[in-house]
């Protein structure tokens, strides 16, 4: 479970002082969908940032599972990022120089595994978003949803329990978005703890918990068993 | 992890190609120069030291004249000739090509004024050998009336100082030619018997190729240079004025391992200059230097004449003159040279004594500072790849700057992302050394070919010890690193989140 106590994110945009978050307390559940809805601005993102240990709280507690993810020292916040969570990017942010099998293979070499190992889970990884025939081809020869899939199957390379997706159908046509919706929603039938922000409707839809923000603040918290959540 | 870090950064230099080879490029002449200039410098040291080696370091010159006294080219240089009647006319060295003020200089010193250094010109070349085509008899030589130089009684010598094994005299002296094809000036060489009994290796084995060597003392006999033989035409048991002297050719000597292009070379080329001031480094022994450093190594061109008979024959003439000892083994040096002062005190003769030993370590400090002066301007060059590599590393750092936030979001910690820049940048640095490593040595190999004869070492190898492969294998690594550690640090504290919305 992840929890956020009145929880402050402010930072500067050149001399412009941005109160990203302000106050925000809120409860997401284990393998659920969890979708966060919102304008832009309204401190979506950050929120994931937060949660996913990419950056820290100015103020409040980010819980994750009962650690304090806001105490971790940098190496801490690291061997998170590297081990608990996977992260899936509007941009798909591939690294453009290697093939999609060395991309998935990254997050598990960083931890010292064997190459031999990291190439085989790797693989494994490619062929559950059937990709496998794809793996040799660099980034810039891949489609926006090959692209995706590759960015997904590298998120689920450490086994996480907590999948993090920033807008991950942003940048993909309908068919191809409904795809990769499917694909979450497969993962959080594996037990996976899915956290997605969106606009898009169709992903709130089939949400289980959907938190709206507005100005930093929750504006509103639903579950799909109609009770209110705890704001 | 590391063989991770080292694949990743290879594949950031190949996707990066004219770039990464740019700056590997920088490095890469940086080491050539380092290498070339440092292996050719130790070949040079090495062949140097080499000749001394072969001398002996139980040698001792005795310089006759006094310290300071410049030996002015080999002492068998020489010193010119006319043409044949019917030909030219026009003056020619020995090798038939025109005569030039500068080869001159470099092969001879003018009758008469070898003790104060002065050079031949050719307005006396010409007027000498008018007057010697005319009058065989009375020479400018002969006519010149100079400092005698006084002989060292090396018998006296070896009695009186204790730990001397062997001695014999050497002098030098231009003295007027006729031969049946040629006339004009060369350089007779006058060894004393016990010089050639004990220092053959100093006149290069004087080695007869066809007659023999000197058979008395009381008779007029020469033995002739190979190529001097050539030019005057003239064979063993032929006649041969001398100073206006008949002599007769008793032998004449295999041509010397030193060919004609080396010491041509080297007597037309300015580096020839460089190298014999440094053979000549200190004012003290620069005359045994070049005698012991260059001078023997042509035979061909000289004229020997038995010093026991010199002396009778040129008293009045001054020359240069060379006494070579050789002490026993185990004795002191210091305590033989202060002896060996005592007694040309005794004998009346002003003369200086220098040991290999000092000669060729003063060579070897010279030869030194100028391997460093040298190294120190190529680490320049490498400084200044060095300076291209940061460059490449900070705008690498700008350009990847989102692709450390992806690294950092999947897991990589600050000192994995440090390393992994550090891993690029020094692998940049080490193929540039690499590479230069080898195009240094090929340089090196070439450069010893030219530089060998015009600095009149011979041919010599360049050095390439194991301390300079591998002290530049790892200088530019730790360069490429070094340069890379700002970029990198900067690299490494990036905020994930800054670095993924960086375009």
């Amino acid at each position: 479970m992840i929890t956020f106590h009145d929880v402050y994110k402010t930072y500067l945009m050149g001399e412009t002082r941005v109160e990203a978050l302000q106050g925000v307390t809120v409860e997401l559940p284990e393998r659920r969908l969890a979708v966060i809805m919102g304008p832009s601005g309204s401190g979506k993102s950050t929120l994931l940032h937060l949660a996913g240990c990419l950056d820290t709280p100015t103020r409040g507690r980010v819980n994750y599972n009962g650690t304090d993810l806001g105490a971790l020292s940098s190496r801490g916040r690291a061997d998170f990022r590297a081990k608990s969570v996977g992260f899936v990017f509007q941009k798909f942010n591939l690294i453009p120089n290697l093939t999609a099998l060395r991309n998935v293979e990254i997050p598990l070499l960083l931890q010292n595994k064997p190459a031999s190992e990291a190439r085989k889970r790797a693989l494994d990884a490619l062929n559950a978003v059937e990709l496998s025939d794809r793996m040799h081809h660099r980034p810039s020869k891949l489609s926006g949803g090959e692209q995706q899939r590759v960015a997904i199957a590298r998120s689920l390379i450490n086994d996480p329990k907590l999948i993090l997706a920033d807008e991950p159908t942003g940048n993909l046509d309908t068919q191809t978005g409904q795809r990769i919706l499917l694909l979450l929603k497969s993962l959080v039938e594996k037990g996976k703890t899915v956290v997605v922000v969106t606009h898009n409707p169709e992903i709130a839809a089939s949400a289980d918990t959907l938190v709206l923000l507005r100005d930093g603040k929750v504006e509103s918290f639903s579950t799909s068993h109609g009770k209110e959540g705890r704001v | 992890m590391t063989l991770h870090l080292v694949k990743l950064a290879i594949s950031n230099i190949r996707s990066r190609r004219t770039r990464s080879w740019l700056t590997i490029l920088g490095v890469l002449i940086g080491v050539t120069a380092v290498v070339s200039l440092l292996s050719i410098g130790t070949g040079v040291e090495q062949a140097v030291l080499q000749q001394f080696k072969d001398i002996g370091y139980d040698i001792i010159v005795i310089t006759s004249g006094g310290a300071g006294r410049a030996f002015a080219g080999g002492p068998m240089g020489a010193a010119g000739f006319d043409g044949p009647p019917g030909m030219t006319g026009a003056p020619t060295s020995p090798t038939g090509s025109s005569f030039a003020p500068g080869e001159m200089g470099e092969a001879a010193t003018a009758p008469g004024t070898a003790t104060t250094g002065r050079t031949f010109s050719p307005g006396q070349i010409g007027a000498s050998s008018n007057t010697t085509s005319s009058s065989s008899s009375s020479t400018p030589a002969a006519q010149t009336s100079t400092q005698a130089v006084p002989v060292v009684d090396t018998d006296a010598l070896l009695k009186a100082v204790a730990g001397l094994v062997e001695a014999g005299n050497l002098g030098t002296r231009v003295v007027s030619v006729d031969g049946p094809l040629a006339s004009g000036f060369l350089r007779v060489t006058t060894p004393s018997l016990s010089f050639l009994s004990a220092f053959p290796s100093i006149l290069g084995g004087f080695k007869i190729a066809s007659g023999t060597t000197f058979t008395n003392t009381t008779e007029n006999e020469v033995v002739i240079g190979a190529r001097s033989a050539g030019s005057l035409g003239i064979g063993v048991g032929d006649g041969i004025t001398i100073d206006g002297k008949g002599f007769t050719v008793v032998g004449i000597l295999a041509p010397s391992k030193a060919t004609s292009a080396e010491s041509s070379a080297a007597s037309r080329s300015t580096r020839a200059g460089a190298a014999r001031a440094v053979a000549s480094t200190a004012n003290g022994i620069s005359g045994g230097a070049s005698l012991l450093a260059r001078g023997m190594t042509n035979t061909d061109d000289s004229l020997f004449v038995l010093q026991e008979r010199a002396v009778s024959l040129w008293s009045s003439q001054a020359a240069n003159s060379f006494t070579i000892v050789r002490m026993a083994t185990g004795v002191k040096v210091a305590e033989v040279m202060t002896n060996i002062s005592a007694e040309l005190a005794a004998q009346g003769v002003k003369a200086t004594p220098v040991s290999v030993q000092q000669i060729a370590a003063s060579i070897q400090g010279t030869l030194g500072m100028i391997e460093t002066v040298l190294a120190s301007i190529a680490a320049v060059a490498l400084i200044v790849g060095g300076v291209g590599l940061m460059n490449t590393m900070y705008t690498s750092v700008l350009e990847r700057t989102r692709e450390i936030g992806i690294l950092k979001a999947v897991g990589a910690r600050d000192g994995q992302v440090l390393a992994l820049f550090l891993v690029d940048s020094g692998l940049m640095g080490l193929i540039g050394g690499v590479l230069g490593l080898l195009l240094g040595g090929v340089l090196s190999f070439f450069g010893t070919r030219l530089l060998g004869p015009a600095l009149g070492v011979g041919s010599f190898q360049p050095v390439f010890g194991a301390t300079l492969i591998v002290g530049v294998l790892v200088a530019s690594f730790v360069i490429g690193a070094l340069s890379g550690t700002w970029p990198a640090w900067r690299a490494s504290r990036l905020n994930p989140v800054e670095a993924l919305a960086a375009e």
